[in-house]
């Protein structure tokens, strides 16, 4: 397993409950910690920090979100990112094939490993967790 | 010195007969016409030239009957008011001269002009020495000459174009009647200089006139061209397209006389302008669908993959507490969808304008219609309500869409009102480069512009943690006030207070 220690951040509950039943009906051990919005999931990386635990080592990041949106929380995670001494893999998870924002992803290169197109399936998760 | 009498006759005869032979030789025709006394008119003498210049066939040298040739070669007409001309001459002429044109074998019609001296005989017998030429060039130089001054004068009338024409030297300018009329006046208003042309051209065109004109006379454009805006002698403005080119120069090179053309070209840039307009229209309502698109790809397809996910977990699902949650799933997905549809729906009938009639609306009068609709919130959260729009205030706007702004504005004031203070809300009248503007200020909450600033106005997006917040209305509102014509704006500090201006478009 590539990763343990997962955040999902996206405003949608219902999206909460179908990564839950994927990793569980796939067998892939994993207990993400879930987030509304990006705000929350820095407030969580902090958290995490301050307690002197790790960082999430996967961060599964949806673009449409409310008080800091996905291109926000990459902003943010930029300049946080040099106090943070593991690596943190992002993928985005999102709903939109709009040219805009699939362009918009590749000028956070540096931050965004990969950009999955929602629904995801189980071969999305496969390849996330074990290749 | 003494003259011998028989000498003098004999050098008179040989005179004569030396005229006679000069005479025959001359290449003008010479003659001689008499107006007899019982009203006859005779030529006596013609010279030679005679047959030349009327191609006199032989039988016509031999019979040489003068009137019956000229009345079969002259134009009937000229030569009738040949003789009538002859006829009217009185005591007091001394010279008469005719024009007259005839039609000959070969060399076709022919203009003569014929000159002669009168001379009254004792016996009251009218006598003309003359001689006759043939004007056939100059006449047809002439007439050429005056067809081309009454085409290029009709050409100036007919046109639409004006004419002008500068001396440099003498600082006088030529305005043609249809340039004059261009700028509405007529002959009897006075415009013959350069300074009383250019003090009519707008400030703001003057700089470029100038330039133009300059880098001209400097050689460094082949031609003049500037369009500019010149005012009428009504006191309007008029598009005025100006061409020309130097046309004569001194001995230095330097120029004397420019000449060119006016064109009125106000109704070609009122189109251009129009043109513009449509443009931006046109512009905006691409804008508005990218937004559109955007809005379907997050909005809409969020959903369709939820309903994919939760439809492939059911499949293997065999558990029925899992199942009947997944159905629950589905069901709330599928309610979002609706909703999220019902949203897009009110969007394109905004801004395709199937409810978008504009009625003169009094403004003051609307909001205390929706201060009284939410009077409760308005007490239970004690919001201090400063309404300061004239009483007579109208704007022209689509009356559902002015109660949902004004509703909107104000419950969101309320809702995000700070929560250490008394909630104020200001609704004032402004004026901004002379467009008209509702002003409403609150004390609340705030929003951070640098962060949030664009995305404001965007469908379904929240900056608040409340619970309340749906994130429509003000995407409901900007798309209601563009559709009417107008814009919205927004200024805001967290922590101390919204403003929004909300312009009008009172054009209908």
């Amino acid at each position: 397993m590539k990763f343990s220690d997962v955040f999902v951040v996206d405003d949608d509950k219902i999206f909460h409950f179908i990564i839950k039943k994927l990793l569980l009906s796939n067998n892939i051990n994993v207990e993400p910690s879930f987030f509304e919005n990006g705000l929350l999931a820095l407030e969580g990386i902090q958290n995490k920090m301050n307690k002197g635990e790790n960082p999430p080592d996967l961060i599964l990041l949806d673009i449409n979100m409310p008080i800091l949106d996905g291109w926000q929380f990459l902003e943010e995670f930029k300049r946080i990112k040099s106090k943070i001494a593991k690596e943190i893999t992002i993928y985005i998870v999102s709903s939109s094939d709009n040219k805009a924002d699939l362009n918009k992803a590749k000028e956070y290169q540096e931050e965004v490993s990969d950009y999955y197109l929602k629904p995801m399936t189980v071969d999305d998760l496969h390849e996330i967790f074990y290749k | 010195m003494i003259i011998n009498p028989s000498l003098q006759r004999k050098i008179n005869l040989e005179n004569e007969m030396s005229y006679k032979k000069l005479l025959s030789r001359l290449p003008d025709l010479i003659f001689q016409l008499t107006y007899t006394k019982n009203g006859q008119i005779v030529f006596p003498f013609f010279n030679k030239a005679v047959i030349d210049y009327f191609e006199l066939s032989k039988e016509e040298i031999r019979t040489f009957n003068i009137s019956s040739i000229f009345k079969s070669k002259i134009y009937e007409s000229d030569f009738l008011q040949l003789l009538e001309s002859v006829e009217q001459l009185n005591n007091l002429d001394s010279s008469w001269s005719f024009e007259f044109r005839a039609v000959l074998p070969t060399k076709g019609l022919r203009w003569f002009k014929a000159v002669a001296n009168v001379e009254k005989s004792i016996d009251d017998e009218i006598t003309l020495f003359g001689r006759m030429t043939d004007i056939t060039e100059e006449k047809e130089k002439e007439i050429h000459l005056k067809l081309s001054e009454e085409r290029f004068q009709f050409a100036l009338e007919a046109s639409t174009n004006g004419v002008w024409d500068l001396d440099i030297k003498n600082d006088r300018v030529f305005y043609s009647s249809q340039s004059m009329k261009m700028l509405e006046f007529d002959e009897a208003d006075i415009i013959d200089t350069h300074q009383k042309w250019d003090e009519r051209i707008h400030p703001d065109d003057l700089d470029d006139y100038q330039s133009a004109f300059n880098k001209h006379l400097l050689n460094e454009t082949p031609f003049y061209e500037n369009a500019k805006r010149m005012l009428t002698k009504t006191g309007k403005y008029k598009w005025i397209l100006s061409r020309g080119k130097i046309i004569e120069r001194d001995d230095k090179g330097f120029p004397i006389r420019l000449t060119g053309t006016h064109t009125d070209i106000t109704e070609l840039k009122q189109q251009e302008k129009k043109l513009l307009q449509t443009l931006e229209i046109i512009n905006e309502q691409n804008g508005r669908l990218m937004n559109f698109a955007h809005i379907v790809s997050h909005n809409l397809s969020s959903h369709t993959s939820n309903f994919k996910m939760l439809l492939d977990l059911i499949e293997e699902e065999k558990d029925t507490g899992t199942i009947a949650e997944i159905h629950n799933h589905l069901r709330t997905s599928s309610n979002a969808l609706s909703q999220t549809i019902e949203h897009l729906k009110e969007l394109v009938d905004i801004n395709t304008g199937v409810v978008q009639k504009k009625e003169n609306l009094n403004l003051n009068l609307y909001l205390n219609k929706v201060l009284s609709v939410l009077s409760e919130e308005i007490s239970n959260n004690k919001v201090k309500i400063y309404n300061k729009i004239p009483k007579d205030y109208n704007v022209s706007f689509n009356p559902s869409y002015l109660e949902s702004i004004l509703l909107n504005f104000t419950t969101n004031a309320i809702k995000y009102s700070h929560p250490d203070r008394v909630p104020e809300i200001n609704y004032d009248l402004k004026s901004d480069k002379g467009k008209t503007l509702l002003e409403i200020r609150d004390n609340g909450l705030g929003i951070d512009m640098e962060k949030y600033g664009q995305k404001l106005f965007g469908m379904y997006k929240t900056f608040h943690n409340n619970t309340n917040a749906r994130g429509i209305g003000l995407f409901i509102t900007k798309n209601q006030i563009e559709a009417m014509g107008g814009k919205v704006e927004v200024e805001s500090k967290a922590n101390v207070g919204t403003t929004f201006k909300i312009y009008f478009n009172n054009e209908i």
